[in-house]
């Protein structure tokens, strides 16, 4: 099956691109979110799923095209998007009245001769969290979203995905492959960093965009402080063991 | 339809190679035609009929732009540039015909031909002033005081006077070196003026006229410039234009531009006699130079081939009908780029390999296409895969990297496309469920989400880290449950311990106690009844008895597997005690 001339596989070499899923969903409200026309009279949310670049980037030179499975109930419920300009997202828009589990299916690009990958993830349209403050707090918040960070690995990529990876955009070529439109990577000075093939995150958290650096930093902080917690508590545990020891040697001794 | 047409449908012969000619002549003239002339044009075909007169359209246009003369005025002007005030010069002007006013100054046309001499003119305040006056440009100089020049200035060579002589003449002819130099009679102040030097032997050696070269005179003028320049503004203020000025005078080396004009001025009189050798000579050098190449690139070629590893082992590649095919095509193209190489070469005249020597050049290209197979050999299969092979990979920065998401692992469990989040989770949901379970709860209970909200590579780590931290405490847990049922066991056993004690000692008062339940013990008892004394042995016999029974399972315990169930543990010791009990019981029945 494997195309033929298609180079080898760098061995040892790992490469990342991080990506953004999820959904948002948002209450039917006469005056803030109208009902479409025929929709029907069940549902009570609009809502979105996507699959989009950290930061609105470009994730098209890897990421072709990918399919949405919605749940059965939903007419045509395989969704293909592709051919999307670079830097805005793929998605699809529906109505709907109740949570359900979405398959995400990424298809790459030819170049990188790899199967497509697939994954889930779980409509959100009710206030959820662990506690009930975070609950509230989605139910004051105009939509609720379901945000996930993900990172997309490539071990050992073919050799001209590798290049295709590790180079800059080529500008002046314009449309070549699933690289979009050249007009529209120009203008994406706009976008900030849209265009470039990079896998930094930003630096810092905006309005719209919660993953950054800082919420990395955050995240390794809190799991620090977590596994402060384990040790200390895993040194009660000895402390705890060495006096049971004593207590049983006591025992046998007697 | 042309004439052309017409010759082919009634096969007469084609016109030679006059027609092309023909076409040429008729090119120009055709854009030029415009409606009916274009029609007649095209009916007359290939051969065209000159019916349109050429030229006509410029007799038309001179009608055409007829306009009114323009009108010129005689108009006074001054020059600001010269010193003579009263100098008055008329020159004619455009009379500008927006403004009706005579004595505004006009346009930029004007005629300097008609310049007159002219007194005062009445009636005009406002004079023009000469268009070139803005040319009169001075040169900038500065000036020194006396105690600059004292200070910075000082010259073995030259005196305070004759450099401001030189100043003078520098600013008089407008930095115009030979004038300078051609006008430059310096001459020391006469003696009489510095009371001193009154005696005539030293006037006479004053006196002696220094010749200045131009160079001279130029590198005294850099030298007091660039040193006024520098104490007038610091080098760090001046703008990039001053600061290149100041370096280029800074800079000027007196004996270099001799040197310069002396090669010039020889180059100038060489004799074509002269100029034709030294052509030659440089043709020489370059065939030389041309010829030692090639016989170097002769050489690596011969090394090339001593070197080549064996084609032997290769064969096989070209075995099949497919690795042919492809050698064929390699040695195709590298012939292509040879002969590439072969008529740049050729191109610059040494040898003329022209088409008389196809004999003469055979052996040569046998050679080299020998040579070409067994270098090719070895790398023909590199070669296939198409795509640059590791060794060309680019080489990234460490920035680079970064930038790219590039990591190097020494062993990545598979290739393709990954999710790190799953990554990250795999040693986790590599356990058992009920490990899980009790991991999970652990998480909970520190307020960890199930899912990492960014699960970086540094994320993941720190996620590691903590999942081992957990592991041991879940295994201290673990052997601590062990020991608390170990302690529960042994507080147990030592219960019964003295309660069999006890009991034994009611059994020693009379067996009517422990008569139905305690049958095993009873029966030692009823064994040992006669003796009193000799129950004090058979207890400590059973305290000892189970002492090593014990404490084997335990120490295999710490060592094996920590898997196994306490319970289990638990249940098997009190077996082997209970077992060890009925052993001894078992043999004083024998008894």
């Amino acid at each position: 099956m494997a195309p033929l001339n298609q180079g080898k596989r760098c061995k040892g070499i790992q490469i990342f691109r991080p990506f953004v899923y999820g959904t948002t969903a948002k209450l039917f409200d006469p005056t803030t979110n109208p009902k479409p026309e025929g929709t029907p009279d069940d549902h009570t949310h609009s809502w979105t799923v996507f699959v989009k670049g950290v930061d609105d980037t470009d994730i098209t030179y890897w990421c072709r095209k990918v399919q949405f499975k919605l749940h059965e109930s939903i007419p045509n419920p395989l969704r293909m998007i592709e051919n999307t300009t670079p830097g805005t997202p793929f998605q699809v828009h529906e109505t709907g009245w109740g949570e359900f589990e979405i398959t995400i299916k990424l298809y790459y690009v030819p170049e990188s001769y790899e199967k497509p990958q697939t994954f889930y993830h779980h409509l959100r349209l009710h206030p959820y969290g662990v506690t009930e403050a975070e609950k509230e707090a989605m139910r004051i918040s105009p939509q609720i979203i379901s945000w996930v960070y993900e990172e997309q690995l490539f071990n050992e990529p073919f050799e001209s995905f590798y290049e295709l990876l590790t180079s800059p955009v080529d500008r002046s070529k314009g449309t070549t492959g699933g690289k979009g439109k050249g007009t529209r990577l120009m203008k994406g000075g706009m976008v900030s960093s849209t265009g470039e093939r990079t896998a930094l995150v930003p630096l810092a958290s905006r309005p719209g965009q919660p993953f950054s650096r800082e919420t990395e930093k955050a995240e390794i902080k809190r799991l620090r402080e977590a596994q402060g917690k384990v040790e200390e508590m895993v040194k009660l545990a000895q402390k705890d063991l060495q006096d049971k020891e004593k207590e049983l040697a006591a025992l046998k001794a007697s | 339809m042309t004439s052309h047409d017409v010759r082919d449908m009634l096969d007469l012969p084609q016109e030679g190679a006059a027609r092309p000619i023909k076409k040429q002549k008729v090119a120009a003239p055709r854009p030029v035609l415009k409606g009916l002339a274009r029609e007649v044009q095209n009916l007359s075909g290939d051969n065209p009929i000159a019916i349109v007169p050429e030229g006509s359209i410029f007799k038309k246009r001179r009608f055409a732009s007829r306009k009114p003369a323009a009108k010129w005025e005689l108009r006074p002007f001054r020059n600001s540039a010269r010193s003579d005030d009263s100098l008055i010069l008329r020159h004619w002007r455009r009379l500008d015909e927006k403004r009706k006013l005579p004595p505004q100054p006009a346009g930029e046309n004007r005629d300097s031909a008609t310049q007159t001499m002219e007194g005062v003119v009445g009636g005009e305040e406002q004079m023009e002033d000469s268009g070139f006056a803005k040319f009169n440009v001075q040169v900038e100089l500065f000036d020194y005081s006396p105690e600059e020049y004292e200070s910075r200035l000082r010259s073995e060579d030259w005196t305070k006077d004759e450099t401001d002589y030189l100043m003078k003449m520098v600013s008089q002819f407008d930095l115009r070196w030979p004038i300078i130099w051609d006008r430059y009679e310096y001459e020391p102040p006469i003696p009489e003026q510095a009371p001193s030097e009154a005696d005539g032997n030293a006037r006479a050696i004053i006196v002696a006229p220094k010749t200045r070269s131009m160079e001279d005179l130029k590198a005294r003028y850099y030298a007091v410039t660039a040193t006024m320049m520098v104490i007038r503004k610091p080098p760090i203020k001046m703008n990039s234009a001053e600061f290149s000025l100041h370096e280029v005078m800074l800079n000027f080396n007196p004996e270099q531009e001799k040197a310069r004009k002396i090669f010039a001025e020889n180059s100038f009189l060489r004799t074509k006699e002269e100029a034709r050798e030294e052509e030659s000579l440089l043709l020489e050098l370059k065939r030389i130079n041309a010829r030692s190449e090639r016989f170097s690139d002769e050489r690596r070629e011969l090394y090339a081939r001593l070197d080549a590893p064996s084609s032997s082992s290769h064969t096989n590649n070209f075995t099949s009908s497919v690795g042919l095919g492809q050698l064929l095509q390699q040695l195709m193209s590298m012939d292509k780029s040879k002969k590439q190489r072969k008529s740049i070469m050729g191109g610059e005249g040494i040898s003329p390999a022209g088409p008389s020597g196809p004999t003469q050049q055979n052996p040569d290209h046998r050679r080299e296409s020998s040579a070409r197979e067994s270098i090719s050999g070895p790398s023909a299969p590199n070669n296939k895969k198409g795509p640059p092979n590791p060794a060309e990979r680019r080489q990234l920065s460490k920035e680079e990297e970064e930038m790219y998401g590039v990591s190097r692992h020494e062993r990545i469990g598979t290739s393709g496309p990954a999710f790190r989040q799953e990554k990250i989770f795999k040693p986790l949901l590599a356990k058992s469920m009920n490990q899980q379970k009790i991991i999970n709860n652990v998480l909970t209970e520190l307020e960890i989400p199930p899912r990492l909200i960014m699960p970086t590579a540094d994320v993941g780590e720190s996620y590691d880290g903590l999942l081992t931290s957990i592991n041991n405490l879940l295994d201290c847990r673990k052997v601590a449950d062990k020991l608390t049922a170990e302690i529960n066991i042994a507080r147990a056993q030592k219960a019964e311990r003295e309660r069999l004690a006890r009991e034994s000692e009611n059994a020693g008062e009379g067996g009517d106690v422990g008569a139905g339940a305690e049958t095993v013990v009873g029966t030692g008892g009823k064994g040992n009844s006669g003796a009193p004394g000799s129950v004090n042995g058979t207890t400590t016999t059973t305290t000892t008895g189970p002492g090593p029974t014990n404490s084997e399972p335990r120490n295999e315990e710490k060592a094996g597997s920590p898997t196994a169930s306490v319970k289990g543990v638990a249940h098997k010791r009190s077996a082997s005690v209970m077992s060890a009990v009925s052993d001894k019981s078992a043999k004083r029945q024998k008894k």
